[in-house]
């Protein structure tokens, strides 16, 4: 049931992203232009990307299709998604009594 | 779907298309997969997004109105097969089911901007595979559970798992049942699914991590003379040596007594001494405490 990884990539190149997410190279240069991609530019001027990005990229499609936001409005739900994870995982660390 | 479609929404059968887009938008953004975990909702979300889609449509809910749930079946050019149910009434409403159903007012909220224009980029490469969300769920357990671990049935968004739980789970940790959670669309992999574990709350034990306290009742001879006495912990009974000369507070520590550990060192059990008197005494006992009282030059308030 559950997957093991042998080996995991650290970097991910965008026709790689674009390829596993089935999505466009120019939509996830452009959604990661939008800084909704953790990604870098390396000195050839290419984009390398996080591994979690087809991860990132399949919530960013339904946040988009299921609630019909902008890519504006994605960006900063994500923050805030990210931001109530820390906090829950802290107020978990901290039940520790029971 | 079962659900009608006005349930899902919570709105009446002469709500307005403006009340059925506000419930709608309410509803959508509470049960989102990637904002609401729990494994329930994306079934209500999808349930929200089919009512809205027919609802929003006039043409589709005049017929949904009219047909039910069999709405889709009928054919479109039904009212004119039939020759016009009411007279009149099915041209009009078709002139406004036609030209503004092309419109729709799906678009409405949404706005023209390049986005769209990438829009089609999602549907026409990726054909719609999306990868499901990761849900969560939370699975409480009473003590003497989470100490033994072992198989349990549960049942969590209509759907039933048999969970296998490892020997000596803490509270707040996660169990994860990988490719459980929300279904991926075209054949994208599903999301994980996250048990966190909620250890209950009970009488006697008390959890910090894998350390567990239990009170140890002694009698007052037992405490002074020093004896050993039976404790029940959660792996069953234990015997605990009591040194004399022990006062209530004091814990006596049973070394990997508490709650085992998949990766590494047990928890401790920490018996905590509480000396307990008789609420009533027998003529002898009474006799005997007093002659203690009369002897004995122990003052527990003086160091």
């Amino acid at each position: 049931m559950a997957e093991y990884l042998l080996t995991r990539p650290v970097r991910e190149s965008l026709d790689s992203v674009a390829v596993r997410s089935g999505l466009h190279p120019d939509l996830v240069r452009r959604l990661a232009t939008l800084g909704l991609l953790d990604c870098r530019t390396d000195p050839d001027g290419r984009l390398w990307f996080a591994p979690s990005t087809v991860h990132e990229l399949a919530r960013v499609q339904r946040l988009r299709s299921g609630l019909g936001l902008n890519y504006a409005a994605i960006g900063l739900v994500l923050d805030l998604l990210d931001r109530i994870d820390v906090l829950e995982a802290q107020v978990r660390s901290r039940r520790q009594w029971t | 779907m079962a659900t009608d479609y006005y349930d899902a929404l919570g709105v009446s059968r002469t709500a307005s298309t403006d009340e059925i887009q506000r419930e709608y938008r309410k509803l959508a953004r509470r049960y989102h997969p990637d904002v609401n975990k729990d494994p329930g909702a994306e079934e209500r979300f999808k349930e929200i997004s089919e009512a809205y889609q027919v609802l929003s449509d006039p043409e589709q809910r005049r017929k949904y109105d009219r047909f039910g749930p069999d709405f889709r079946r009928v054919p479109d050019d039904y009212e004119e097969r039939v020759g016009a149910g009411g007279p009149g009434g099915g041209r009009v409403r078709y002139a406004r089911g036609g030209p503004s159903g092309v419109s729709g007012f799906g678009e409405g909220f949404e706005g023209i901007d390049i986005e769209d224009l990438f829009g089609g980029l999602f549907r026409g490469r990726g054909g719609g595979r999306v990868q499901g969300a990761d849900q969560e769920a939370e699975l409480s357990l009473p003590v003497e559970e989470a100490y033994r671990g072992g198989r349990r049935h549960l049942t969590l968004g209509g759907r039933e798992f048999d969970v296998d739980i490892p020997p000596g789970v803490t509270d707040g940790q996660r169990i994860r049942l990988a490719g459980q959670g929300g279904r991926g669309s075209s054949g994208a992999p599903p999301g994980d699914l996250y048990l966190v574990v909620r250890v209950r709350t009970h009488p006697r034990y008390r959890l910090d991590g894998r350390d567990i306290t239990v009170d140890l009742p002694v009698a007052p001879w037992e405490a002074a003379l020093g004896a050993t006495v039976p404790v029940t912990t959660p792996g069953g009974e234990v015997k605990v040596r009591v040194p004399p000369g022990t006062s209530s507070g004091r814990r006596l520590r049973l070394r990997g007594e508490g709650m085992p550990n998949p990766n590494g060192r047990p928890g401790d059990l920490y018996a905590e001494v509480r000396v307990m008197v008789p609420k009533r005494l027998g003529r002898r006992e009474r006799e005997l405490f007093e002659e203690l009282a009369a002897v004995s030059d122990f003052d527990p308030r003086r160091v």
